[in-house]
């Protein structure tokens, strides 16, 4: 598995989680900006970022990877998720990982 | 599914890898007309399977963009038919052997084809693709492992029904095609370490699951990355040619790979550029086309255009986007040297092109803009294996290594050099 972010792309909250979110969704969402740049609470699929489920697979294993985890398959079933913030708290609960 | 399944899996698909016969043998032919007649045949099995997946994707909330993806209809049938009878054109000059070479003494080389090995292909809830990327590898001599999104699962089922009996239909064994249905991520992520079973990777899908691929896996991998794909338009170029290939390069299929995302227009032909895309307007895709201009051109808009598209600035993450609907970005630049530094900058390696009426310039451009195709004074959409007469492709690739471009039947092989020796010694004359 690959090591935890670089502490400089973590943002001001210093979460972990978060910042790989933010990574994973501006990947995802084909851009060229710096993730830490990216709200908390943006949209995931409005003006700047567009995610879907489309893409949930690879997110999936990219956040697996980047935090060290197991991610349930089901993780999204039944979820409202509409901003990075809603994505990172729900991927923080799965791994018991609160902010570091 | 556990380790030992997933072995057992690997193994069969390299005993049928074994077991097949060369490349260009008449069982591949066959393969593809049994395949286009049994998709027909099976049709109404097939689209209640798919309804099957739908009704689930439906009750699970699924969006309706990715459930049109999932969604087989009569058009995707015909579109099978074709493409099978287009893989059976084109496939006996695709494995030709290659050019005799005159070596030493007597010797002669040739290259003959030979299957890249087992290919896995990874993707995401499109039916298509599973078709597509069956076809093709299997009729280049392919060993083939399918994992598609599990959201269609059961439209896989009923088309792996298809293609085992294509296999027995055509004398080839069975293995040569795995439709994976029942493989979980961790199963995946098992696949993706068997760089000693699996000889190449294939992702089709979005950036992330491309991502997971190249990180966690060391099989060589041919990727069709996105397209973040530039128009230049220099100051030499003919302003009506320039809006007709923008045009074109945006507004059918925007979310493409092959679509224009940016315009790079010198600012010496930017009015001119504004102007006669301002007068078409009224036409009906045109009137759907969004623009991102940068402030430069802000106040020099044309009232007409202006008024008659939706119009907003242009940001920094407007750079390098991919924007996947008819927004396009529209950018000034002093000239060729700051459009090739913008592409080098943003561009994907994808496609890119330049409006010119200069020869000298159009070879600038292209001697150092560095993408797997670089357009002169046409469409960015001509980069299209078929379009370009190069054979039916199932990607474009954006790698560096053994295929770069459109992945045709050619591209889905590899080449061993035949040598007849003729007795001939290279070291000892005796």
């Amino acid at each position: 598995m690959s090591t935890v972010q670089p502490e400089a792309a973590t943002g001001a909250t210093g979460d972990r989680v978060l910042a790989a979110v933010k990574r994973v969704v501006v990947r995802e969402s084909r851009l060229s900006l710096d993730p830490a740049t990216v709200p908390d609470d943006e949209p995931l699929d409005g003006r700047l970022l567009r995610v879907t489920s489309l893409g949930l697979l690879g997110m999936l294993i990219r956040l697996e990877d980047d935090l060290d985890a197991t991610l349930p398959d089901d993780i999204f079933a039944g979820r409202e998720i509409h901003t990075v913030a809603d994505l990172a708290d729900l991927v923080r609960a799965a791994t018991q990982a609160g902010p570091s | 599914m556990n380790d030992p399944a997933i072995d057992q899996l690997l193994s069969a698909a390299r005993a049928a890898l074994r077991a097949a016969p060369p490349v260009g043998d008449e069982a591949y032919l066959r393969f593809a007309r049994s395949v286009g007649a049994l998709v027909r045949h099976r049709w109404s099995e097939i689209v209640r399977a798919n309804e099957v997946d739908l009704a689930a994707g439906h009750g699970r909330g699924l969006p309706e963009p990715l459930l049109h993806r999932m969604r087989l209809t009569g058009a995707h049938r015909d579109r099978v038919a074709e493409l099978a009878g287009t893989v059976q054109r084109e496939l006996v000059a695709a494995t030709r052997p290659g050019p005799v070479f005159q070596g030493l003494g007597g010797a002669t080389a040739r290259q003959v084809p030979r299957p890249l090995g087992v290919v896995l292909m990874i993707y995401e809830a499109r039916p298509t693709v599973t078709v597509d990327g069956t076809l093709l590898p299997v009729c280049a001599g392919n060993a083939v492992l399918l994992r598609g999104g599990t959201e269609i699962a059961a439209t896989n089922a009923a088309l792996g029904a298809v293609f085992d009996t294509a296999l027995a239909e055509s004398g080839l064994p069975a293995g040569l095609v795995q439709v994976l249905t029942d493989v979980d991520r961790a199963g995946l992520r098992h696949l993706l370490r068997r760089d000693d079973a699996i000889d190449v990777l294939i992702p089709r899908g979005s950036p992330s699951l491309v991502d997971a691929c190249r990180i966690s896996s060391r099989i060589p991998m041919i990727v069709g990355g996105g397209g973040v794909n530039h128009q230049y338009v220099h100051r030499s170029a003919d302003p009506d040619l320039a809006v007709r290939l923008v045009l074109d390069g945006k507004l059918p299929e925007p979310e493409g790979c092959t679509a224009l995302e940016m315009v790079l227009l010198d600012d010496a032909v930017a009015d001119a550029f504004l102007d006669r895309l301002a007068r078409r307007v009224a036409e009906p895709d045109v009137a759907r086309l969004a623009l991102r201009v940068d402030t430069t051109l802000a106040d020099r808009l044309p009232a007409g255009l202006r008024a008659g598209l939706d119009v907003r600035p242009l940001t920094d993450a407007d750079d390098g986007r991919e924007f996947l609907d008819t927004t396009l970005a529209v950018r000034t630049v002093s000239g060729l040297e700051q459009a090739v530094a913008h592409i080098d900058r943003y561009g994907s390696g994808h496609t890119e092109g330049i409006v010119t009426g200069d020869p000298r310039v159009a070879d600038e451009f292209c001697r150092r803009v560095d993408a797997a195709a670089l357009v002169v004074n046409g469409s960015v959409r001509l980069h299209d294996g078929p379009t370009l007469g190069l054979g039916t492709e199932i990607v474009i690739a954006t790698g560096r290594l053994h295929v770069r471009g459109p992945v045709t039947l050619r591209s889905l092989t590899t080449r061993s050099w035949r040598v007849e020796g003729n007795g001939v010694t290279r070291f000892r004359a005796a």
